[in-house]
């Protein structure tokens, strides 16, 4: 019966977005000739890219042993990881006791849904709308990009927090307040080390998700790899514009495979041995394999 | 002459429907009560309504314990922090015992170490207390829920099943330490029992569940005998 149910629900599904989808073929319709304009534009303008954005720049003089350290990619993704990382670590801290109200097992039903508003306010504003906001307020600069994430990260950590914080068991939280423990000594010592494991999971995850949206507000100019984007796409530059797309790529993998290395330390069923970086590559059988040998 | 810790006037608990009905009874100081009944008739219904997570239906609960942390709890699924060593659970049992400004430092303090280790170590969790609780054995679990419990020294524990998984020589070590120190403070203990033998030979008193009533039987001193 339950089998038939849920059989029924994945057709009546599949069926409104075939029907949706039909319902925007026209303006879907590709423009004559779409496909080789698309590769004209790919061969002529984006590729070969142009590596020259890894080259020093002429100015300022760069002193350093490294030229590839003077470089725009560099010191633009630099900047892109730095604001990323700044913003993460504020908006966990601020997001933390903000999603602590918003949890309904630990805040009365009206505080859970102010917090929940509040939250759902910052998320819904995309990175970019903040990023332009604090560009007028502070003007250009990775100072604006750091609130415009920091603001962005507190909406959307925010929500996983409280998810992970409503996830956790009831008894302990039940036990603790028995035994007399206020509200803020339960959130202190039951509920973040109940559910530590996934708050540092979200914390990275929204890391490499700041890396990523990085380069979208330097289109703004709020700084970071996304302003020289900005300025290559003014200039039709598109051959220096694949090229940072490439660096930003590499990066992005990097701090992905990096930060599931990381978060197998934080995995519960993993008590008796930690990861090893081939595990982060290969599948886990296959790994058992190879240490057995 | 010893104090009532506890008592009801007609007290009926229980959810849509009731589960015992028009209860009056009294825990004093120095009292064990062993709390006897089949499943879902009641025990842990009781219990929560006692330390107010589920409000009673008819009635009141009278309550001379308003001190901070002298009511301890030891659920059945134990409400341990499955990612906190063994140490750091049964300090909160210490925790609850002071004012709530000093729970941040309290774990630097030296004496708060000694009270945390005593109680670790009157249950023979010393070389686990390290440990992270998640990687410790049921009945070891049950052991550090225990010993959160005698960290705290309250003037009640209510205890809902908490001898189950144990050999008897662990029923044993649990049952002598509860006894030093309930004897010590002066506490008393509503223990949710599954096994009448259990029951019989620790409690002074047995409260049993039939048919809607609580009905009270005296059965000798408490702590006959600890050993099983």
């Amino acid at each position: 019966m339950r089998k038939k149910i849920i059989i029924s629900i994945s057709f009546f599904l599949i069926l409104i977005s075939y029907l949706t989808f039909v319902d925007f073929k026209g303006d879907w319709a590709l423009r004559n000739g779409g496909l080789d304009n698309l590769r004209t534009f790919f061969f002529e303008s984006l590729w070969p890219p142009d590596w020259s954005v890894l080259d020093p720049r002429a100015y300022p003089v760069c002193e350093r042993n490294i030229g590839l350290f003077c470089s725009i990619a560099w010191t633009g993704m630099v900047e892109t990881i730095k604001i990323a990382f700044v913003a993460t670590v504020f908006g966990f801290i601020i997001a933390l006791p903000i999603s602590s109200l918003a949890a309904s097992n630990l805040a009365p039903p009206v505080v859970s849904l102010i917090a929940r508003t509040t939250l759902a306010g910052m998320r819904s504003l995309p990175s970019i709308i903040w990023a332009v906001l604090f560009v007028v307020v502070v003007g250009f600069g990775p100072f604006a990009g750091v609130l415009a994430m920091t603001f962005y990260t507190i909406g959307y950590l925010g929500k996983l927090q409280f998810e992970a914080i409503e996830g956790i068991q009831n008894t302990p939280l039940e036990a603790h307040r028995a035994m007399g423990m206020n509200r803020l000594e339960i959130f202190i010592f039951v509920v973040i080390p109940e559910s530590a494991n996934n708050l540092i999971s979200h914390m990275m995850f929204m890391f490499e998700y700041n890396v990523r949206h990085g380069t979208v507000i330097g289109l703004v100019g709020a700084g970071g790899i996304g302003w020289h984007i900005s300025n290559y796409l003014k200039f039709l530059q598109y051959d220096k514009v694949l090229a940072l797309l490439i660096v930003i790529f590499l990066t992005v993998v990097v701090i992905d495979l990096s930060s599931q290395f990381v978060r197998s330390f934080f995995n519960e069923n993993n008590d008796s041995r930690n990861k090893t970086w081939l595990s982060v590559f290969l599948p886990a059988n296959a790994v058992l394999s190879k240490e057995e040998e | 002459m010893a104090e009532v810790l506890l008592s009801s006037r007609d007290l009926s608990i229980g959810y849509e429907y009731s589960l015992i009905e028009k209860a009056n009874f009294e825990i004093k100081e120095g009292d064990v009560i062993a709390l006897l009944g089949p499943s879902g008739i009641g025990k842990t219904t009781l219990l929560r309504t006692i330390f107010g997570a589920v409000e009673p239906l008819e009635g009141s609960i009278l309550s001379n314990i308003q001190k901070r942390g002298d009511l301890g709890f030891i659920p059945q699924r134990l409400g341990l922090i499955g990612n906190m060593s063994v140490e750091s659970n049964v300090l909160n049992g210490v925790r609850v015992k002071r004012p709530w400004y000093q729970s941040l430092t309290l774990s630097l303090s030296s004496t708060a170490k000694k009270e945390v280790s005593t109680a670790i170590s009157s249950l023979g969790l010393k070389e686990q207390s390290e440990q992270l609780v998640r990687t410790l054995s049921g009945g070891q679990q049950r052991r550090v829920a225990t010993a959160r419990s005698l960290a705290q020294n309250p003037k009640l524990i209510l205890a809902d099943e908490f001898l189950g998984e144990l050999d008897e020589d662990n029923i044993e070590l649990v049952l002598s330490s509860i006894k030093q120190m309930l004897e010590a403070n002066n506490s008393a203990i509503l223990m949710v029992e599954h096994h009448e033998e259990i029951a019989q030979k620790v409690a002074n008193k047995i409260w049993r569940i039939e048919n809607k009533t609580l009905i009270e039987q005296d059965v000798g001193d408490a702590f006959e005998e600890v050993s099983i």
